[in-house]
Formats: C-alpha cells, structure tokens, sequence
C-alpha cells in the first residue's frame, strides 16, 4: 500500500507539471467536442490527432490521447439527451432515456446525472486500474475465442430486456441487427458478402453511421414528419439540477454501471459499447419499475453514462500491462507509444514508472477537470433546447454528415448513414425499436468471429466450450438464466411488457 | 466583344499550352498527397509520416499524408491506381498490396487494382517476420518446432493478422518450404494475433520483430527463427530459415513509395533521388530507430526486382493457400 502512495507520488509530481496538466486539458476539451459532435467518435478523435502527438513526448501523448477518449464519453450524452442524436455509439442507450427526460422537461437533471455518474465511474475505475492492473490483465489474457464467445452469447441474452415495447419486435430488430453485422469480408475465408462490388464495405456496416443514422437522422424525418412541432421546451434555472429522488434513484445504476464497466472494459471488443447496452439491461432488470424505463427512467441514463466510462479505463488494463490492445482505440494509443521509443509490453510498468504512474495521476486530474468542465456546461447546453427546430435540426443534419464522412473520408458511409435514417424512420413509424440493431451490428461480427475461431482452434469440435472452464461457466449461468425467464414466463402468462404492448394498442386503435 | 473574347480564347489557348511544360520544369508546384492505405497509427503510417516530412524537407513543397483505409488496404490502393498520373498522389503501401489481386483472382473477383497499375518509386524499409511461441511451450528451437509439426500434422496451431494477410502468408511460406501442415486461426489484425499467442490460445505466431521484441525480452514469448536473409539485428541468436535449410522461407513486411503507372519519368526520377536523400535525413533515422525498424532502401531496377519476387511469392503462396472451402 504503501508503494502505491509512493507511485502515486511520482505520477501526480508528473500529472501536475504545467505541461501534462496542458494536454490532458487539450484532451479533455477535444474529447468533449468529439463525444458533443455527432458522428465523430473517440476513435476517429485519436486517430486524427495520432500524428498531431508525434512531436511530444510519450506521457504528454497518452495523457492526452486517454483524455479524448474518456472525455468523449463525458460528452456522448449531450446531444443524445437533449436530441435523441448519440454523439457516439456508446451513448446510443442514453438516447432512449435521456430524451424522454428532456422532453418532460428534465434535460438539465439528466445531463447532470450523467456528468456525474461519468465522474465517479471514471474515477473509481482508475483506482481499479491502479490497484489491480496486472492481475485483472492476466485474467484477460485468458479470455480466448470460446470464452469470449460465451460472454457474448451472455451479451445477446441482455437483449430480452431491451425493449419497452414488444419482445417480439425486439427480437427481430436484433436478427435484423446480426443480418446486417454479416456484410463484409469473411474474416476466415476472405469470401466478400453482400458487398455487391463496393469495396468500402468489405469492411462492413460501421457502428457509427448506423447508429447516427437509425437514431439521428430518423429523429430529424420523423419530426419533419409530424404534423405539429414539438414544443420548444424552454429550460428553467431551478430545474437544471436533479431532485433528491433522481439522485437516490441513480446512486445504484452509477455504482453498478462503474464495476460493470469496468470489467467489461477489460476484455476485447468495442467494451464501451457494449458496456452501455449491458447496464442498461441490468438496470431495467434490477429496477422495481421496469416499465418507466423508455419513458425517462433516471437510471437508464446514469448506468449507462457510467459503464462507458468505467470501460474506457478498463481498456487501459491490457494496454498498459500487458501492451497488448484490447480493442481499435488501444491500438492506436499503443502506436503512439511506439512511436516515442516506448516499447509497450509486459516490462512497462516496471521500465517506465514515470509514465505509467504519470498517465494513472493524469486521470484522475482528467475527470475532476471534465466534471468542473461539463456541469457549468448544462446550463449552456439545454438552451440549445430553444433554438427552433427549423433551424436546430438541419443544422444537426449537416454536422452528422461532415462527422460521418471526416471519420473515413468515406461517401459510402454517408449513404449507410441515410439509408439507416431511412429505415429507422419507417421502423418507428410501424413501432418497432432501434437500439437492438445497433447491439447486434455491433455484436455480430465478434460473436461470428470467435466462434469460428473456437472452431478453427479445436479442429471443428464444440467440446472446446465445455473443456474451457470459463466459457463453460459462462454459458451455464446462460442456460439459467434462459430457463429462469422461461419458468416465469409459464407461470405469469403475460408479463409487463406484454401488457404495455398490448396497452398501447388499445390506445392506438 | 469580339474582340475581348478572342482575347480570352487566346489567353486560354496560351494558359492551356504553357502550364504543362512549366508544371513539368517545376516539379512539384503544389502538394503532394501520400496516401496511406490503413488506419493511423499502423506500420505504414508510422513509416509514411517521417518520410513524408523529410521529403518535405528536401522538396521544398508540402507532402501531406491522408489516411484512407478499409477493406484491408484495398479502397486506398484503388484509389491511387486510377488517380492522375501526375506525381501529385503517391501511395505507401506495404507487401499486401501483392497479396490483395491474387486474393480477388482466388475468388473470381474483378481486382480492385492489379500491381501493374503502380510505378515503384523506392523500398524504405523491409522488416523480416520473426517465428514466436509462448515460452511455456516445450519447442527451444526451429528444428524442433519444425519436427513436431511434421509428427503432428495440422495440430500446432498459429494465429495471424487475418486470412491472406501478411502474418498468414508468412507461416505459409514456412509451411510449403518445410513441408509441414499448420492450423491456421485467423484473426482480425496483428493486436489481437499477439494476444492470441500470449494468451496460450494458439501456438505460435510470425510477426514482425518490432512488436514482439518486449514481450521476448519480458520473457513471455521466445523467438526461434526469422523469415529474413539475414538475422535481426535485435536478435542476433536467433538464426533465419535460411540458415537452418529452408530458403523459400523468406518473407518482409515492407513498405515501400509508389505512383500510379503512367507518371512521366522525370518526375519519378525527380522522387527516386528525393527519397534517397530524405531516407538520410537524421531525423527520420532517428524516427525509424524508435520504431525499431531499420531502413533498408532500394530504388530503380533493384526494387523493382525485389518487388518482382516479392510478388511471384507471394501470389504462388495464396494460390498454394487456395480457398479456404466448408469441410
């Protein structure tokens, strides 16, 4: 213990010298920029300014490059509360919520909630990252395509309790998500699939401007659509901070969303993603009234809000113990590392405390700067709220594809991203929901991958999940929890979802 | 009016025969644009933006590099060899760009580019792949990895980058030249390869010398034998395949600068002695270092030889690979 108060020492001595504490700032702006800015993402952020970082010296680059990173998850949330637009994909669950909150008037609470939530997830996450970086590493490390494949499966599971609405349409829009995940290259036999000859989509349909699209630019048609404009909600100073009741109900989903995130952090994939999506579902799980959630439930914004931010420090966990990435935005990092002379691998936090220590300091100045950053912010923000809409959404229109574009320099993404707000339009008007696609866009290619990488590594026989203790484990609390939801669903018939549905078609008819 | 027309068409018609020289004699008068087909923060990133700046430095004009990657490599390659033959749009590209018209040909596919489209400018650097195993794995040497391979065909497993990728054409070559059978597990890039073996989920990895070097020294991989025609200089006990008996095992990730075909000679000239200088420049010696990756420069005919075999290689190995058919 007393080592880690020594380190810490070193790394805060580094942390608050005027330099680093300038580019963790630079970071911390420009991530809350790229999360704020629709389309553009932390990756596209990192890799963009990758080679603006050459010129510094190690720490200063990944001090700053981590600041875009979990800033960007600080600013997410903005335009997915206040326009139902997420500023990146991880803040595609905080849409659903957040917006119903905005539109009751609550847009200020939840940006709040958010910002805070986001603040102690990322602060508690670095303690993790600090405490038990190598262990939780060597963990990781054990993950192998059947265990990963049997967390996702886990993962597909977490779909059931998406949805607000019928768990049929859910369900579908999910296989209609994993359809989509499948365009592109075989990763095991380089065959194209419906690639039809556009060569930009061997790489498949990026999450990105499927999620802009289906929730963005759906929401754009669909209020051009409507036959009056929303009202103008016009914020008041006393309603920007939460009550006491939303703060109670959101201190659980934060604490629960920064374990949450935190772990899945660790093992490979896009964790931030799926982070989200995963506290979302645990949160509605776990809540006494499921059935406010879509409808501006204050915990479907602070799980999710957390978990993506607990996961950004958690990708840093085999990064820096390991030096091997845990996903795209490692590996750019670790470039940057390569670049400075700084060999990332197993010896660096013993070859070069400086910046390990540094880089952990940095990020705790990080968050308190991006909490002190965001919260005078939301009182900016929500007056974006009054800008009419005439105005305010061709606007957005506009940011979403430069954001889009800049992120590839890619026009075919652009078309995805149309033809996904197309789609999303006619899939609200007829009732169904959105954010499974974006889960099963996002988790088909992984699921598809370690499957048959299972497969390639065991010859074609599937006893390698049972011989795996991990995976086995996994897909057994699976089964259970499959069979515990068949056994309630016999029993009760109908449950709430079922009657909501059912409800709402009552009144629509 | 007619009058000022006439004087229009005429300065037109002068403009029109005029700048072509002129652009010709002052080679380059506007940017350059280099582009790199993969993402950011990759081996030919790393590689293009020194040499890009140290071009910069002795052209006296802006060399810019844009990132334009997807589908392996393949989008950015594409767009340079239908691009204008003009010297004012290069592409840095690595072996794959061998690999990538094979690969579509396998697969009855219209190539996206075929390499007879590109001029090659100069080879920077050539790195040899590097066999690894996890060093709790019983195999000390080449020999004896090679051995037990032969006893246990299509059970010592390797991870790569991805199928027909570079990592996989390697251990390709190793296979076809020792006559042994390995099972492959693609993965989708050199990361996640890495993990793989470190991890103990496959056996064995060919990989470049840069990325691995921490992980020897950390003494969680051991390296038994490079692809190259000369040991690495960071390992120096460890021999190559050559030496152990096998010379077809021979395989670099290179990168290397190229135009797209058509470029009028002067202006290629012009960028060969450009990139001999710049391959000088302290600086971008000093950027290579760090990257551990030496600078191994070939231009002309020599490249152009060197990317010959390069590519006949490579292109025997994915055809030797074949499609990988549902068993």
């Amino acid at each position: 213990m007393f080592e880690v108060i020594q380190n810490l020492g070193l790394g805060f001595s580094v942390a608050l010298s005027p330099a680093v504490l300038f580019y963790a700032f630079v970071g911390c702006v420009i991530g809350t920029l790229v999360g704020v800015l629709p389309g553009v993402g932390p990756l596209a952020g990192i890799s963009l300014l990758l080679p603006a970082t050459f010129g510094m010296d190690a720490t200063r680059a990944v001090v700053m490059l981590a600041g875009i990173y979990y800033g960007a998850m600080y600013g997410g949330s903005t335009t997915s509360i206040l326009m139902r637009i997420p500023g990146e994909a991880a803040s595609v669950m905080t849409c659903i919520d957040g917006y119903a909150m905005a539109r009751k008037g609550r847009a200020g609470a939840a940006l709040a909630i958010a910002g805070v939530g986001s603040y102690v997830a990322g602060t508690a996450s670095v303690v993790g990252l600090m405490v038990m970086a190598p262990p939780l590493a060597a963990i990781a490390l054990r993950f192998g395509p059947p265990e990963q494949l049997a967390l996702l499966l886990l993962g597909l599971l977490v779909l059931a309790y998406m949805s607000s609405g019928s768990m049929l349409k859910a369900l579908a829009m999910a296989a209609l998500g994993l359809l989509l995940g499948t365009i592109g290259i075989d990763q095991m036999t380089g065959y194209m699939r419906f690639a039809y000859g556009v060569v930009e989509l061997g790489d498949g349909l990026g999450v990105v401007p499927v999620a802009v699209g289906l929730f963005g630019v759906a929401e754009i048609l669909a209020t051009a659509g409507a036959p009056t404009p929303p009202a103008v909600v016009k914020p008041r100073l006393r309603e920007l901070l939460p009550s006491r009741r939303e703060w109670r109900d959101s201190a659980w989903p934060i604490a629960r969303g920064s374990v949450l995130g935190f772990l899945i952090g660790i093992l490979p994939g896009s964790a931030h993603i799926i982070a989200s999506f995963v506290s979302y579902a645990v949160e509605k799980r776990l809540s006494r009234r499921p059935q406010e959630f879509g409808h501006g439930a204050v915990a479907g914004v602070a799980g999710p809000e957390s978990a993506n931010n607990a996961a950004t420090s958690g990708a840093f966990v085999p990064m820096l113990a390991l030096g091997v990435p845990s996903g795209p935005i490692p590996v750019v990092m670790l470039a940057a590392l390569m670049v400075h002379g700084v060999a990332p691998g197993p010896l660096l936090i013993q070859n070069q405390p400086a910046l390990f220590w540094g880089f952990i300091a940095s990020m705790y100045v990080g968050n308190v700067m991006l909490l002190i950053l965001n919260l005078p912010l939301v009182g900016v923000f929500v007056n974006i709220l009054r800008v009419p809409y005439p105005y305010l959404y061709p606007a957005i229109l506009v940011f979403s594809i430069l954001g889009v574009y800049a992120v590839n320099s890619s026009v075919v993404d652009v078309w995805i991203m149309l033809i996904m707000g197309v789609l999303g339009y006619v899939l609200r008007k007829l009732d169904f929901e959105t954010a499974p696609i974006v889960l099963g866009v996002v988790l088909a290619p992984l699921i598809e991958l370690s499957l048959r990488q299972s497969l390639a590594m065991s010859d074609g026989r599937y006893s390698i999940f049972l011989e795996h203790k991990i995976a086995a484990l996994l897909l057994a609390v699976g089964l259970v929890l499959v069979l515990l939801n068949m056994y309630t669903f016999a029993r009760r018939g109908l449950d709430w979802r079922a009657r909501i549905a059912l409800a709402e078609k009552g009144e629509g008819s | 009016m007619m009058h000022r027309l006439a004087c229009l068409a005429l300065a037109l018609l002068a403009a029109a025969v005029v700048t072509p020289v002129a652009a010709q004699d002052a080679y380059p008068n506007r940017p350059i644009t280099m582009i790199v087909p993969f993402p950011p923060g990759g081996v030919a990133d790393l590689t293009a933006r020194p040499i890009a700046t140290a071009m910069e430095k002795v052209l006296k004009s802006p060399v810019g590099v844009v990132n334009k990657q997807g589908a392996a490599g393949a989008v950015g390659m594409q767009s340079v060899a239908v691009a204008k033959p003009d010297g004012y749009t290069l592409l840095l590209a690595l072996s794959s760009i061998s690999i990538i018209p094979e690969a579509d040909r396998l697969f009855n596919r219209p190539p996206a580019f075929t390499v007879d489209q590109f001029a090659p400018i100069a080879l920077i650097s050539a790195d040899p792949t590097v066999l690894v195993v996890p060093a709790d794995k019983p195999w000390k040497t080449a020999k004896e990895f090679i051995e037990d391979a032969k006893k246990r065909p299509g059970q010592i497993s390797y991870s790569s980058s991805g199928i027909y990728g570079t990592l996989h054409m390697a251990m390709e070559l190793l296979s076809q030249a020792a006559d042994i059978k390995l099972r492959h597990v693609p993965h989708s890039g050199g990361g996640p390869a890495l993990t793989a073996v470190l991890g103990g989920h496959v056996d064995a990895l060919a990989s470049g010398p840069s990325v691995v070097l921490p992980h020897i020294k950390g003494g969680k991989l051991r390296a038994l034998a490079g692809w190259g025609d000369k040991r690495i200089a960071a390992l120096p006990d460890v021999p190559t395949f050559k030496e152990l008996g096998y010379p077809d095992a021979e395989f670099y990730i290179w990168a290397g600068l190229f135009a797209p075909k058509g470029t009028p000679e002067p202006v290629l000239a012009k960028l060969r002695a450009t990139v001999r200088e710049a391959v000088n420049d302290p600086e971008f010696k000093s950027a290579m270092d760090k990257l551990e990756t030496p600078v191994t420069f070939k231009q002309g005919e020599e490249f152009q030889r060197f990317f010959d075999a390069d590519a006949k290689r490579l292109a025997e190995g994915v055809r030797r690979v074949g499609r990988v058919e549902a068993k």
